[in-house]
């Protein structure tokens, strides 16, 4: 209960910020720009079904899988260093609340900050896909927009852990600076250079098992995986693509929901943890 | 019953050394001031109170509750005023009210705590906005919600004119009336005698003297101040000057003009007019007053020659 009356303050107070603003309004932006590429795109093809999964991809996928990550970090990293340095943590555990609610409370603040931006995003592409393609699937918007919060929420979790662990936001800022670019550069490369070493090519029919795995395991890939198992679709998924008819598990894209809460209770956990035992 | 009860409590930064054993007791309706310079330990020993951080060694407990493990209890039960507080930029200062109120499960009136510290014209603007004393006002409105058994206040007047110190005096008063315990610290004297029952001097991380204001007085020899006007200001002034200085009994002599200020004991007074006409000069006027407490306070916390014998 107290966890929640500290994500509603939170919420109130960072919904405020121009930063988030600013974000909002460009994500707003790529999103539109996703409907109109998907209109040009769709002139292009003439698969009903791929076109229309293609167009939501376009339009709400890949804006939000760049931006809600880098949403949810500038969100979250000052959650917890930013109050300890500025001191106003000491009015907030000056009332009773725990710790533990005070994480648990910022991650659902922000994530609700977060969830706003996405909405906001997505509706204006939601207008950009009726203005620009002229119809659309309700029920897979509406899927993508849970999918999509879910997705902001471990990124939030990644962000508030970080800024629970640090004392300085300077710090968490860095941390989440290292962890965009780990799954953003620094993933796919490392999953390449392994592949070349263990198996001696980069470029193969089939790859191994463990290289699904790898590149199944990571937040942005578990998203994807996560979308494809709530839009049910026969499109581009990595099964298709190598022609295999047995995934591993963690490859499967139900498991994506798996990997995205694992994704997102690790450094909760590890905020908690540390938060509980520091002095401020 | 005791409010706060600390004892043995040591607590150690790294090589750094905050509190060194500490041994404090806050009595149950008492208003307590805890005075020191700055860094001697005081937000150390109050951090400590409400589990901010946590001693290196030794046992701090609130209402007979254990800081640590009861320290919900504890919040619940006690209202704080920060020092140097820093408020929610983005939030009005009645949303600051109404999280404290929702916090503590309480049912007070947020704009009547706000009328109270005397902000309720500004309630509906943004905490950014406020000012230092403004911030300082409504961080005490949210320390009185839910009527709490224990107020600490840290530094509360830091940023407060005059009557606003005094404002903040009069709550205190009737929140101790009304049967809290204030435990309240400050580095300025003139505000704990005021109002305190008790005082507690910290130095160094320990506290060097604990005792009623008037106990507090009593302990110290009777310091006097003479401001002795003389005709004109002798041939020798030097000579002179150090020759009261060298009276039993003299802490300090200071000349301003034909005025001397000499800090002595009561039973030097007679030598030092005596010794003044000894150097061909008359007295025109004199006058002499106790010590105030604020020289007993300098006393007890500085390290200036003379004052060393006051330390135990």
């Amino acid at each position: 209960m107290s966890a929640i009356i500290v994500a509603k303050k939170d919420f109130r107070d960072a919904i405020r910020s121009r930063v988030l603003i600013g974000l909002t309004v460009l994500f707003a932006l790529f999103t539109v720009g996703g409907a109109a590429l998907a209109s040009w795109l769709s002139g292009l093809s003439d698969d009903a079904s791929a076109q229309s999964t293609i167009e939501l991809v376009l339009t709400l996928q890949a804006p939000a899988g760049f931006l809600v990550p880098i949403i949810a970090l500038i969100v979250g990293y000052g959650a917890i260093a930013g109050e300890r340095e500025s001191g106003s943590l000491k009015f907030l555990l000056g009332l009773p609340h725990r710790r533990r609610d005070v994480v648990l409370g910022k991650v659902l603040g922000r994530t609700g900050v977060v969830a706003v931006s996405i909405f906001v995003g997505f509706t204006i592409g939601l207008l950009g896909l009726f203005a620009f393609v002229g119809s659309v699937s309700l029920t897979d918007y509406v899927a993508f927009t849970a999918v999509t919060i879910l997705f902001g929420l471990v990124y939030v979790a990644i962000g508030v852990g970080l800024s629970a662990m640090t004392r300085s936001t300077t710090r968490a800022a860095v941390g989440a600076l290292c962890v965009v670019i780990l799954f953003k550069v620094i993933w796919g490369i490392v999953g390449t250079i392994l592949l070349y070493v263990i198996e001696g090519t980069f470029l193969m029919e089939s790859p191994p098992g463990w290289y699904f795995v790898y590149n199944a395991v990571s937040p942005d890939a578990a998203y994807g995986s996560a979308i494809g198992a709530v839009l049910n679709q026969s499109g581009p998924t990595v099964a298709s693509a190598y022609d295999i008819s047995t995934l591993p598990l963690v490859a499967e894209p139900w498991f994506g929901f798996v990997i995205l809460a694992v994704w997102a209770a690790v450094p909760i956990g590890l905020g908690l943890w540390r938060f509980d035992y520091v002095d401020l | 019953m005791t409010a706060i009860d600390i004892s043995g409590v040591t607590k150690r930064y790294g090589t750094e050394l905050a509190l060194d054993g500490l041994d404090l007791t806050v009595e149950s309706g008492d208003i307590y001031g805890f005075l020191g310079p700055n860094g001697a330990g005081k937000s150390t020993t109050i951090n400590l109170v409400l589990d901010f951080i946590r001693p290196t060694r030794g046992d701090v407990r609130v209402f007979d509750l254990d800081a640590r493990s009861d320290s919900l209890e504890i919040r619940k039960r006690t209202g704080i005023l920060p020092e140097g507080a820093t408020l929610y930029d983005r939030l009005t200062g009645r949303q600051h009210v109404e999280f404290a109120i929702e916090s503590k499960a309480a049912d007070d009136d947020p704009d009547e705590l706000l009328e109270r510290v005397g902000i309720a014209d500004a309630a509906g603007k943004k905490a950014g906005g406020y000012s230092k004393g403004m911030a300082q006002r409504l961080m005490l409105a949210t320390a009185l919600v839910g009527e709490p058994d224990l107020l600490i206040l840290d530094e509360p007047s830091t940023g407060l004119d005059p009557n606003g110190a005094r404002e903040m005096r009069e709550i205190i008063r009737e929140e101790n009336a009304r049967g809290a315990t204030i435990f309240f610290s400050s580095h300025v004297l003139g505000q704990v005698e005021a109002v305190c029952d008790r005082v507690g001097i910290l130095r160094d991380g320990h506290l060097i003297a604990e005792d009623t204001i008037d106990g507090l007085r009593d302990s110290m020899p009777t310091q006097t101040r003479l401001r002795v006007t003389l005709d004109r200001i002798p041939d020798d002034s030097a000579a002179a000057l150090a020759a009261i200085e060298s009276i039993d009994g003299v802490s300090s002599v200071e000349p301003e003009g034909r005025t001397l200020i000499v800090a002595c004991e009561d039973r030097a007074k007679t030598t030092v007019l005596r010794r003044i006409e000894e150097h061909g000069v008359s007295v025109e006027d004199f006058e002499t007053d106790d010590s105030s407490l604020e020289d007993l306070f300098v006393a007890y916390t500085s390290d200036a020659a003379g004052s060393a014998g006051v330390i135990q």
